[in-house]
Formats: C-alpha cells, sequence, structure tokens
C-alpha cells in the first residue's frame, strides 16, 4: 500500500511538471465543444438532450488517452532516464508501482470531467444538474481505477518492444466506440453489443451519463460493482503478463535497454 | 561470513557474445572490494546479475548467502545498487521528492522516512539544493543524489558501478571518506573503477578482469606485486658516478638511467638497503622509495590488448 500511494504520488509530480495533465485538461473542454455544437444543431432541445453524453464522452476520452500514454511512458521513461533496472531491483514489486503510478490518471478523469461540465455551463449556457451526486464521484473514481489497470495491461507490452507504440495508437477509436463512449452500447449492431459489455468503459459510460439524467438509475452500486470487477480482472491478468515480461527481459538482457 | 560470492557464474547474449565466462570470486563481510579490467570486461553484467535485473547462463551467485535467480526477492532487500553516472535519478523531480519515493519503495514511511531523507542529504552534501529540480544539478551533484538513493535502505551489500565517473577531485576524494565511512559501520562495498588509484585508495581487495573472468584477485599491493616482487627506487640529482656504480650492479634493475642524474631502479630484499645507503652517502636528497602501483600492474597484465575494448 504504502509503495503503491508512493508510485501515486511520484506519478502526480511528474505529470505536474510536464505537458501532460495541461493537454488532457484542454483535450475534455475542446472535445466538449465540438459535441456540444453538435448537439446544439438541434437547437435547445437537442442541447438538452445530448448535453449528458456531449459532456461524459470528451471526460472518457481524455481519461483513457491519457491512461495510454501513461502505460506506454512510465516504463519507456523510465528506462531512458536509467531508473528502471533500479525500480526493478529494489524490494517493492514492479506491479504495485505500475498500479500506482496508474492510478494517477483518476486525477485526470475528475479534471476531465469537471471542465467538459464547465464548458457546457460558461460557452453553451447550458449548466447541467448534477441529478445524483452520490453515485457520481464514485463512479468516477471507479472509472479512474478500472482505466488506470485495464490501460495498464500496455505497460508489459512496451516493456518488451518499444513498436508497441502502434498498438497504443490504434487502442482510441475503436474502444471507444466498443466501450460505449460515443454512442451507447445498446446502440451498437447486435452482434457487437456482447463484446462492448465486456469493457469496462461501456458500463462506467452509461451510469455516468444517467447521473446527469433526473430518472434515478437502476442499480447503480451493481453496475459500478461490474466496473470495479472487469478492473479487477485487467489488474490479475496485467500483474501476471508483467511478471512474465520482466522475466523474459532479464533473461534476454533488453531490461535496460532503451 | 562470505558477503558476496559467484561461482563459474557464466553470461552469454543472443548472437554469441560472452560477458562473463566462468567467473569465480568471493567477497567477504565486510570488505570494500574493487573490480577492474577493461571496457566489455563484465564488470556491468556482474553488477546486474548480483542486483537480479539480468539472470545468468551459466553458474551461479549469491549474496549474503541467498541465491540471486532463486531467492532473489531476499537478495533485493539486502542490497543497495548504484548503476553508474549521472543517471538514474527524475530530473523533474527534486532531490527530495527522488530520495522520498526511493525510501517507500524501500518500505520506509512516515517520520523514518524523512529522518533517513534527511541523513542522506546530509551526508552526500546536498541539504542546500534538496528542493531543487534535479534537472539543474550538475553532473557531480546528480552523481551524489544517485548515490544518496543507492543508500535509502541502509543496506549491508552496496554495489556500485563507476560511481566516481565524472566526479570533479574534491567529490571524488569525498567519496572516499563516505566509502571509508560505510566500511567502518561494517557494509560490504563492490565497487567497479576505471580509477587505479581510488582502488587503491579505497578497497580492501580488488579483482582484475579480463573477458569476462578473473585475471588477478588479491589486495591492491598483493596484486601489483604479481607483476614485481622488487621495491623501487627513483632518484635525481645522483653523481655520474654514483650512477654508473648502480648500473654495474647486477641485482640491481635499472629501469631509467638515459637522464643524466636521474635513475630508476627496482631491487629487493639487503640490496634495496644497500643501494639507499649508497644513494644517501652521495648526498642524493631527492629520492623515492616505493612499490609498484596498482595501475602499473594493471597496465602491465593488460597492456597487451592494446586500446582495444574486451570484446
Ligand atoms: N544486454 C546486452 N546484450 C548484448 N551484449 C551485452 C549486453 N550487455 C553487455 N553486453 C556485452 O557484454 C560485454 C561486457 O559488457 P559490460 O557492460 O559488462 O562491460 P564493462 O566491464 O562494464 O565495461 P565498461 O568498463 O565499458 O563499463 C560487452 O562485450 C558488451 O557488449
Ligand atoms: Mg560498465
Amino acid at each position: 500500500m504504502r509503495v503503491l500511494l508512493a508510485s501515486l504520488r511520484l506519478q502526480l509530480q511528474l505529470a505536474l511538471r510536464s505537458a501532460e495533465v495541461l493537454q488532457a485538461c484542454l483535450m475534455a473542454p475542446l472535445l466538449a465543444v465540438v459535441f456540444l455544437s453538435v448537439a446544439s444543431l438541434g437547437g435547445d432541445a437537442g442541447l438538452v438532450a445530448f448535453a449528458p453524453s456531449a459532456i461524459v464522452a470528451p471526460a472518457l476520452m481524455a481519461l483513457w488517452t491519457s491512461a495510454l500514454f501513461t502505460a506506454g511512458q512510465s516504463i519507456t521513461e523510465d528506462r531512458a532516464l536509467g531508473v528502471f533496472e533500479s525500480v526493478v531491483a529494489s524490494p517493492a514489486p514492479l506491479p504495485v508501482v505500475l498500479l500506482g503510478r496508474m492510478c494517477a490518471v483518476t486525477a485526470v478523469g475528475l479534471i476531465a470531467f469537471a471542465s467538459s461540465w464547465l464548458t457546457s455551463g460558461l460557452v453553451f449556457g447550458h449548466w447541467v444538474v448534477v441529478e445524483h451526486p452520490l453515485v457520481l464521484p464514485v463512479a468516477l473514481v471507479a472509472t479512474g481505477l478500472a482505466t488506470a489497470t485495464t490501460a495498464g495491461l500496455l505497460a508489459p507490452l512496451f516493456l518488451l518492444t518499444p513498436s508497441a507504440r502502434t498498438v497504443q495508437n490504434t487502442l482510441t477509436y475503436p474502444f471507444y466506440l466498443l466501450g460505449g463512449v460515443l454512442v451507447p452500447v445498446t446502440d451498437l449492431p447486435e452482434w457487437l453489443r456482447p463484446l462492448g459489455r465486456a469493457v469496462f468503459l461501456s458500463w462506467s459510460a452509461d451510469l455516468l451519463r444517467d447521473t446527469l439524467l433526473p430518472a434515478p438509475p437502476a442499480d447503480p452500486w451493481a453496475r459500478l460493482g461490474v466496473v470495479l470487477a472487469l478492473g479487477g480482472v485487467a489488474s490479475l491478468i496485467g500483474t501476471t503478463l508483467l511478471l512474465r515480461v520482466l522475466h523474459v527481459v532479464r533473461s534476454s538482457g533488453s531490461l535496460s535497454h532503451t | 561470513m562470505i558477503a558476496v560470492s559467484a561461482s563459474g557464474l557464466t553470461r552469454t547474449f543472443q548472437g554469441g557474445g560472452q560477458a562473463l565466462e566462468r567467473f569465480t570470486f568471493e567477497v567477504p563481510r565486510g570488505e570494500v572490494h574493487g573490480l577492474l579490467g577493461p571496457n566489455g570486461a563484465g564488470k556491468t553484467t556482474l553488477c546486474r546479475i548480483l542486483s537480479t535485473v539480468l539472470l545468468p547462463t551459466g553458474g551461479s551467485a549469491s549474496v549474503l548467502g541467498r541465491d540471486v535467480v532463486r531467492d532473489a526477492a531476499h537478495v533485493r532487500r539486502s542490497v543497495g545498487v548504484v548503476f553508474g553516472g549521472d543517471r538514474g535519478v527524475y530530473g523533474r523531480l527534486t532531490a527530495r521528492q527522488n530520495l522520498n519515493f526511493w525510501a517507500a519503495l524501500h518500505g520506509l514511511s512516515g517520520r523514518a522516512l524523512r529522518e533517513r531523507v534527511a541523513v542522506l542529504l546530509e551526508r552526500t552534501g546536498l541539504t542546500g539544493r534538496a528542493d531543487e529540480r534535479v534537472d539543474h544539478f550538475s553532473r557531480g551533484m546528480k552523481q551524489r543524489l544517485h548515490l544518496a538513493r543507492g543508500l535509502v535502505a541502509d543496506p549491508p551489500v552496496l554495489i556500485l558501478d563507476e560511481p566516481t565517473a565524472g566526479m570533479d577531485p574534491i567529490a571524488a576524494h569525498e567519496f572516499r571518506d563516505l566509502v571509508a565511512q560505510l566500511r567502518d559501520d561494517g557494509r560490504t562495498v563492490l565497487l567497479t573503477t576505471h580509477d587505479t588509484a581510488e582502488a587503491e585508495a579505497v578497497c580492501d581487495r580488488v579483482t582484475l578482469m579480463r573477458r569476462g573472468a578473473v585475471l588477478a584477485t588479491g589486495s591492491p599491493s598483493s596484486v601489483a606485486g604479481l607483476v614485481t616482487s622488487q621495491d623501487r627506487i627513483s632518484a635525481s640529482g645522483v653523481p655520474a658516478a654514483v650512477v654508473a656504480e648502480l648500473v654495474a650492479r647486477p641485482e640491481v634493475v635499472v629501469l631509467d638511467g638515459s637522464g643524466g642524474d636521474r635513475v630508476e631502479l627496482e631491487t629487493s630484499g639487503d640490496t634495496t638497503g644497500e643501494v639507499l645507503h649508497l644513494l644517501v652517502d652521495a648526498g642524493v636528497t631527492r629520492l623515492v622509495r616505493g612499490r609498484p602501483s596498482l595501475e602499473e600492474a594493471y597496465l602491465r597484465l593488460l597492456r597487451r590488448q592494446g586500446m582495444a575494448v574486451d570484446r
């Protein structure tokens, strides 16, 4: 736990001194402007109807992008700095260090959500009411954690090969579609829906949108449980993969390569 | 008790490169042990294996009796590593933030952590710059921070790969004091260096490596003694007649007698005394008597290789 928190703090300290946070904070409101502009083409009614989606989607997109970035960057940068060997040589388990650093993206999720919400109010004059203020923050944090473990699955790949960047790049838009970020999973072709349901983002996106609607969300805690459970599964797979790959690079001698 | 040992340790890389070839040595607890050898001799590879970040392809190694492969988790708790140079720290963070992170990785927290970090900053002379970004540090300061990082867990065994490369002479001398302190604390230190004078000054024993294997091992003076067991005398302001007399003696080896009133000789046993008497009686005051240095032994043992790296 100590290691987890220290790694989380490290990541926040590093992020504060880089363009990352700025980028994530800019990305969400800019996307929100695009989505809200499209929504307002349908007049005030359109804006009101689509605002929840137009606020949730940019937040999740910024969160996911920044998580993918962190997953690739944390190990690649550590190697370039000559820090990675020392992390591995320390008694702290590498998966915990990585998880701690990934969890820092939760902060990006919170900032991104707040800034898209503000954009709707300040730019479009439409203040979306948070109808379920208890569920919203919990859902955002759960989403952040599940994002951390899911995007963290990429890190072992980066340890194996720097060309993992191509994989990283392809994991954005298809994932937004499958994860019901842009349109709810229920609007996807029928054969795609089960796949979408396996992606934690689809549960998060639905739930986050629901917190901005007047009707009480159905079974919010169970749905949160699904988000966390899917995140937990990703974390188990990620840990196994990472330990496996760590063994491979210790054998091949490529651990300290950049 | 043995702190670090390797037995038949071998490491080959894909493509056939062989960095260690049946390397065998032992470092007793509390010893400061130097690893010397040309570029590519396998020093860093050995340090990596001992610190568990690289697996050997043959043989075995252990730290405080724990196998570095089978019992890596245990080894990681007892070893502090510094992998050379001014890298190995986060430039975007301050010195203190860096040490806080590493201390936490080694299981420290709360007050113990803060105190430990303060002690290390003090010990490495960084207290005044503790809250500055490391990016703005000079190379030597980064190195000191890196060294502090290796000490953060207060480990019984330290592995330092070229800790002084690029340090200014003052910092390098302070480093010697630091190593002496570590030895006084009873810690075992394994350090690689290209500075034979440094090895001579701080190491109880040294191992000369070549092509991944041990070339010689022992105290710096005994390793120096491998190339010659002779005493070394150099003198200047020597009258020509005395020079002639010395050159004529069969048991005296003249290393350099061409420089007019300067001579450099090798002698042994009683002859050393006789030669010294002769010189002093002739009124020679500029006189140095010594043993060949580790540097000389190193050069003689490895000279044939020339500038070529080890592989
Ligand atoms: N990861 C690796 N993959 C392939 N070859 C390697 C690897 N690491 C080291 N080698 C090779 O192993 C040999 C020993 O390298 P090593 O870094 O241990 O030497 P060294 O004694 O530390 O040299 P230096 O004094 O230059 O630091 C070299 O020939 C090097 O090219
Ligand atoms: Mg080296």
